[in-house]
């Protein structure tokens, strides 16, 4: 069994995870590459600083999506959170527990609470924008620091 | 530049809702994490203290902690010595409220002005005792003096997924795990500093600031980690 | 067990801290158990049960008792079932929330209009199961 290894930063008493091999976007949306196709998330950063989810509003199957352009949201408790993609492709497969059970979002962000299954395309160029776990790390942690600031 | 982590003072309120002064230790909590003093203070939850969640059991474990109950059955002091450690102090809100000549008021719901002006009350008392942990201003009433636990930490590793970093140190024949050592020694050996005059003064103060050291054990452990400091440095080469 | 206490479902919400949804659970609880069945209905502080309150586990043992949650964490149903209670229900806030989108709670503090309409609908909800708890028993009793 592989163990699924997480990196984390900590500010005030909250811990933040950031699971290798993904790749994110600085807004804090993960793509984990699965035999050529991306699985989307959102990260721990984000799901914890938006608060509890109570909608989750996802495209339909078949969507063509394009990188960095909007593809859905979540709805919280505080706020309508936009989820831009991470990458290219076309929408092959919809988490729809996620109708059920916004939490699954909250409570286990990168496993069942995936977002969507896309069939990407173009992802070498896509790439380029995107951050490695580690280098997320770094820029998660000072958004971390900002947000305890304003509270 | 090592990033020591930034320390802060754990609140826990009882939140008991059967009484007004239950209502008052929650108001009293939030009104010092919102307005008094929203940098160096962070709420924990105790049903979910409670319930189990490491996270909050962690901070209380590592950090300084103020529990503030409603009555004498000290629920949040109680909880926190039982999951993470000894409390920094605490307070007693219908005794704080008694002695200060103040009234809980009716509603244990929506506090009345009269509670409105005992959670007022309570708050400043426990912006005292936040700025006496945090070593800001002056000594406040007195904070009981209370024994390192030989097991605080676990090993050298952290005890559980909150990412603190702590070390086991030798002091005075007793194991005892000091939070964030490697980075406090870090810190100093990339300042440059690895002798002088009053540098063993200047480790203890910055391990006095993440770490309770009994009053009467400080020139004990001044030595000690003096000692700890000169192995990091040697093993470091320089 | 006493005439005053032996009919009343007990109502324990989490009363969390950290969320607003926590002050409008407890909010929702003092609706009821002052307003809108005070005879029917009391609270009891979760932390003195949890922490083995011989006079709370009796409590807990001895009447129904209705949880409300904050938050999918669910800490008051949880800490209610550690201490060997009978949860007969379990109300979270955000299931409620999810019927009245527009009802934006204000802060943990300061509930607002909104939120404390949120609590009422909330409340309402558990009075309503209070009634169907009562009417149980009655039949049982009966």
């Amino acid at each position: 069994m592989v163990e699924i290894e997480y990196l984390e930063a900590q500010v005030d008493k909250f811990v933040f995870k950031v699971k290798r091999g993904c790749y994110y976007t600085k807004e804090g949306i993960w793509v984990q590459v699965e035999n050529g196709r991306g699985r989307v998330g959102v990260s721990d950063f984000l799901q914890q600083k938006s608060g509890d989810v109570a909608f989750v509003n996802l495209p339909e199957l078949s969507t063509t999506l394009k990188q960095g352009k909007e593809m859905g949201s979540i709805e919280t408790i505080k706020a309508d959170v936009t989820i831009n993609s991470p990458i290219s492709g076309v929408i092959r497969e919809t988490n729809r527990e996620l109708e059920v059970k916004p939490e699954l979002i909250n409570e286990d962000p990168y496993g069942e609470g995936w977002l969507v299954l896309v069939e990407m395309s173009g992802f070498e160029s896509d790439r380029k924008n995107l951050l490695t776990a580690e280098e997320y790390l770094t820029v998660m942690k000072s958004q971390a620091e900002e947000e305890a600031k304003k509270r | 530049m090592v990033d020591l982590p930034k320390k802060k003072v754990g609140i826990i309120a009882c939140g008991g809702e059967e009484i007004p002064e239950g209502t008052i230790s929650r108001v009293a909590a939030r009104m010092v994490l919102e307005e008094l003093r929203p940098e160096d203070t962070v709420t924990l939850c105790l049903p979910l203290f409670l319930a189990g969640d490491e996270r909050e059991r962690a901070f209380a474990r590592f950090y300084p902690t103020i529990a503030v109950d409603g009555c004498e059955k000290l629920c949040a002091k109680r909880a926190t010595e039982k999951y993470s450690g000894p409390v920094s102090s605490y307070i007693v809100v219908d005794k704080l409220i008694e002695r200060l000549g103040l009234s809980p008021g009716k509603s244990r719901r929506e506090l009345d002005e009269v509670g409105q002006r005992a959670a007022e009350a309570v708050a400043q008392e426990i912006v005292n005792q936040v700025e006496h942990i945090m070593g800001k201003k002056r000594a406040v009433a007195a904070v009981p003096e209370i024994a390192i636990s030989a097991s605080a930490g676990a090993g050298t590793a952290c005890a559980c997924a909150s990412g603190i970093p702590i070390t086991q140190v030798n002091i005075g024949g007793v194991s005892v795990g000091l939070v964030a050592l490697e980075p406090i020694f870090e810190h100093f050996y990339q300042e440059g500093r690895q002798d002088g005059p009053g540098l063993d003064e200047e480790i203890l103060k910055t391990v006095k600031l993440y770490n309770y050291v009994p009053s009467n054990a400080e020139a004990l452990y001044k030595a000690t980690l003096l000692e700890e400091y000169e192995k990091f440095c040697r093993r470091k080469g320089g | 067990m006493s005439q005053k206490e032996g009919n009343k479902v007990l109502i324990i919400p989490c009363s969390g801290i950290g969320k607003a949804f926590g002050s409008v659970g407890r909010e929702a609880m003092y609706m009821v158990i002052e307003e809108m069945r005070p005879e029917g209905s009391d609270t009891l502080c979760l932390s003195l049960l949890t922490l083995g309150d011989e006079e709370a586990k009796e409590r807990v043992r001895r009447h129904p008792v209705i949880t409300i949650d904050g938050c999918p964490k669910a800490c008051a149903e949880v800490n209610v079932k550690s201490a060997g209670g009978r949860s007969v229900a379990n109300f979270r806030v955000v299931d409620t929330y999810r019927e009245h989108p527009e009802l934006k709670v204000r802060s943990v503090l300061h509930l607002g209009e909104a939120g404390r309409k949120l609590a009422h609908i909330l409340a309402r909800k558990v009075a309503s199961q209070v009634d169907a708890i009562k009417v149980k028993e009655e039949m049982i009793d009966g």
